[in-house]
């Protein structure tokens, strides 16, 4: 405890340390890409200056947040629900092996596939323009790696301390709640950084298939596709700033919740 | 010796092989005193640790009977008869020292008061009554098998069984360890009896009223040494005439093997 509480406090100041260099090159490279347009002179439609997107972004910031949070909702609610459902899946394989025996290797491979090219025929199942469709897809994306990752955090514990737990004469619910589960906790977290960033993708992809007017991913193609790049990299833009959000949302929690292994990280 | 608190009676373990059946342990006859301080010692494959966890029930005989307190080792692992200590301190990392400890306290479903008291007076016992709210990466590797014990020892177990947990420890603190496990084990009144396997000659016979020594293919009982040093033993017993005896004498055993 005594350790942890210090290391609460000297935390952030090694951790601007940390980040200075990544800091500098962000900068560099904004500067950069700025001057190759204006020195190379770039046409527009090719590649907009960070000045004229971030200006873009400035004249009407209320509507792509607002298209923007209508994306971010359902890769929030696909994540929930693929998460949700692989946590359960996976709580379920721990029990009845030969579940995990048969489902584990697909989960695994399914890394390799691109889960993403179902998004047209979610779309045939679950209607193109509804939000349905786009949540099934953030849900399937994010299922499997949850799936593995928890289901690999809830056999982590070692035999001994398994047997230990014997030896206690422990009940199934004990060995599950007192062992498995919070020893699946940093590969909960493992997954969810993982989904945060998938999940986001997921949504603004599967609305590039279509979806309702007021959405990232149907806003970036339509304005793309009329080469007004500004306004599409404007709404990138947007695309990455909820994506950062939910990434370091999830950090956040994971620092507070996996708190025993945040020294060694 | 009064009535065995665990009786071995032609007790085998054979393991199926791809090549054949392996026999862990061969024909084991053995009777164990209550209050007994028992080493196990043999060269590895020796089964000494398999004999260890047939007596907690992590593994069952194939053969022969073993009784412990009259009553087969399954029935007593559910009624906790058995506190264990791995070579490894095995604690939960997410918990903190305290909160190891009560671990099995937790389980049998102590009130969360009697389990904070029970905890902190087996820390203090083990001399880490400052270190309850620290969590194990913070502690050396000594440090951490101190909490070990106390947890094994928190729910006051008729039997302690201990598999090499000094092992992975340096000469030094090992045999600090060793002076505290006799204090630890002399402030309960040497009620609780001990099994500690062990490949420590010496270890084995500061430790222990009686040294098993054990040999390999198949694992059998070679000698039962008995340990007549007077307790408590203390940092002179390791340098008495006696102690250099019953060192041999535990030596030429395992050599017949």
């Amino acid at each position: 405890m005594r350790a942890m509480s210090s290391s609460l406090i000297l935390n952030p100041k090694s951790q601007i340390q940390n980040a200075l260099p990544a800091l500098v090159a962000f900068v560099l490279v904004l500067a950069l890409w700025e001057a190759a347009v204006w020195l190379l002179g770039i046409p527009v439609y090719l590649l907009p200056a960070p000045s004229q997107i971030g200006q873009t972004f400035g004249e009407r910031p209320a509507y792509l947040l607002q298209i923007g949070l209508a994306t971010f909702r359902n890769a929030l609610l696909g994540c929930a629900i693929g998460c949700g459902l692989g946590c359960l899946v996976a709580a379920v394989c721990v029990r009845w092996r030969p579940l995990a025996d048969g489902l584990v290797p697909f989960a695994v491979a399914s890394n390799a596939i691109p889960i993403i090219a179902l998004s047209p025929l979610l779309g045939i199942w679950l209607g193109s323009v509804s939000s349905a469709s786009k949540v099934a897809v953030v849900a399937v994306m994010t299922f499997f790696p949850t799936l593995v990752n928890v289901y690999r955090g809830l056999m982590s514990p070692s035999h001994d301390a398994l047997q230990l737990m014997r030896s206690y004469a422990a009940s199934q619910r004990d060995v599950f709640l007192k062992l498995r589960a919070p020893a699946a906790l940093p590969f909960l977290f493992t997954a969810l950084r993982i989904c945060a960033t998938l999940s986001m993708i997921g949504a603004v992809v599967a609305e590039f298939f279509g979806g309702p007017q007021n959405s990232l991913g149907v806003y970036i193609k339509s304005q793309a596709g009329i080469l007004r790049t500004r306004e599409a990299w404007s709404a990138i833009l947007v695309a990455c700033l909820l994506g950062i959000v939910f990434y370091a949302a999830v950090a956040l929690v994971e620092r507070r919740v996996v708190h025993w292994a945040g020294e060694r990280r | 010796m009064p009535e065995p608190i665990i009786a071995f009676e032609r007790v085998s373990k054979v393991y199926p092989g791809t090549e054949g059946p392996v026999t862990a342990l061969h024909d084991i006859s053995l009777a164990i005193g209550q209050g007994e301080f028992v080493s196990l010692i043999g060269p590895s494959g020796c089964g000494k640790s398999t004999l260890m966890r047939l007596i907690g029930d992590l593994e069952q005989p194939t053969g022969g009977t073993l009784h412990v307190k009259n009553k087969t080792p399954h029935q007593a692992r559910l009624d906790r008869d058995y506190g264990i200590v791995f070579q490894a301190p095995v604690l939960y990392e997410w918990r903190s020292v305290r909160k190891n400890v009560e671990l099995p306290l937790e389980i049998m479903g102590f009130p969360a008061e009697q389990r904070r008291e029970r905890a902190m007076a087996l820390l203090r016992l083990v001399g880490l009554a400052d270190w309850g709210e620290s969590f194990p990466w913070q502690l050396s590797g000594g440090m951490q098998q101190r909490v070990s014990i106390a947890r094994a020892l928190s729910f006051n177990p008729s039997i302690v069984l201990m598999d090499e947990p000094f092992g992975a420890l340096d000469e030094i603190t090992r045999e600090r360890m060793q002076d505290e496990l006799l204090n630890i084990w002399s402030a309960a009144e040497r009620q609780t009896t001990v099994i500690f396997v062990t490949h420590s000659i010496p270890e084995a016979v500061f430790l222990s009223d009686q040294v098993v020594v054990m040999s390999p293919r198949p694992g059998r009982v070679k000698r039962v040494v008995p340990i007549d040093l007077p307790r408590p033993r203390r940092f002179e017993t390791r340098e008495s005439p006696r102690f250099f005896e019953l060192v041999t004498e535990v030596r030429e055993g395992l050599r017949e093997g």
